[in-house]
């Protein structure tokens, strides 16, 4: 009997694995929102996969059922159909929402501190860890 | 000397976890994010009226008056709630309130406006939420306080409560 519980241990794991991968693949585009051209239906799923969702937690408009995210999923296309380059995209949701809405935000002078401060408290640490054993020794 | 530069990592340390500190204690919403239209120009846009036949156009507007701009709709509880905030600002201040009926159904709009009263000068139709879009709006109700100049100097999003209302007034007189 005992023999059997690895087996169905490791079904357990696959079918919990596979659960996570099909989750990973999800989205919420909608028939109707996708657009016939598929390199511009592939160029707006790029840009979608890049935007947050403003009133969800940390979910892309491409994954997210919210219908602010639908509503900018579907400008999105509409820019791409009146020729709108991709910067020019990111720029009209940055220039409203801030960068924000980028689910990874460019290095910039307000956020710089955020970037940088993790590596000056690792030189510090160091540097105090250092002079300490320098000075013991 | 040595000493001090061991002493300097320390008080760096320290200085960044009274700004962390600081951060905590002082009254803020850091949930909310702050809007990029801020300081910037009210957004371009052309929307059709509730009530007039003629087209509201954005650039013709907002000009020698300072106005308030509030994004609600009759299906938004927590815009029935600050309504009567709303009707304040219309009664007793000196500014042009314009609403933004966002994503609603026109005749319950009308029937909502007899019930509560009608404190807009103007009610734009915003039928599927563009001019939030363009106005950066991520929930409403969200009430936006434009200058003379047509510069948006802020925003506000959720329920206007007494606090946000004083809040408001004072920016308002700042801009005066």
């Amino acid at each position: 009997m005992n023999r059997y519980i690895p087996v169905k241990f490791i079904l357990i794991i696959i079918a919990i694995s596979l659960t996570q991968l099909i989750s990973n693949f999800s989205f919420a585009v909608e028939p109707d929102e996708i657009l016939k051209n598929p390199k511009y239906e592939l160029r707006a799923r790029n840009i979608s996969k890049n935007i947050r969702c403003m009133v969800c937690q940390n979910q892309s408009i491409d994954e997210s059922n919210a219908p602010l995210a639908k509503d900018l999923r579907i400008l999105i296309r509409e820019k791409i159909k009146e020729g709108n380059k991709d910067e020019e995209i990111y720029k009209f949701l940055t220039d409203r929402y801030g960068d924000f809405i980028l689910l990874k935000p460019p290095l910039n002078s307000k956020n710089l501190i955020l970037w940088f401060l993790p590596f000056i408290f690792l030189i510090l640490g160091i540097y105090v860890v250092f002079y300490h054993n320098k000075k013991s020794a | 000397m040595k000493k001090k530069i061991l002493i300097l990592p320390s008080l760096f340390f320290f200085l960044v976890l009274s700004i962390f500190f600081y951060l905590l204690i002082i009254e803020r919403n850091p949930s909310e994010i702050q809007s990029n239209l801020i300081n910037k120009k009210i957004p371009i846009f052309e929307a059709e009226s509730l009530f007039k036949n003629e087209k509201f156009i954005s650039s013709n507007e907002f000009k020698n008056e300072i106005t308030l701009v509030n994004f609600f709709a009759t299906w938004c509880r927590p815009c029935r709630d600050e309504h009567i905030y709303i009707k304040r600002f219309a009664n007793e201040k000196d500014l042009k309130v314009i609403g933004i009926n966002y994503k609603d159904n026109p005749k319950k709009t009308i029937k909502w406006l007899k019930d509560l009263g009608n404190p807009y000068k103007d009610i734009l139709i915003d039928k599927n939420g563009k001019i939030a879009i363009d106005w950066g709006v991520y929930g409403i109700p969200e009430t936006f306080i434009i200058n003379s100049n047509g510069i948006i100097k802020y925003r506000h999003v959720g329920p206007i409560t007494n606090k946000i209302y004083k809040k408001i007034n004072l920016i308002i007189k700042k801009n005066e």
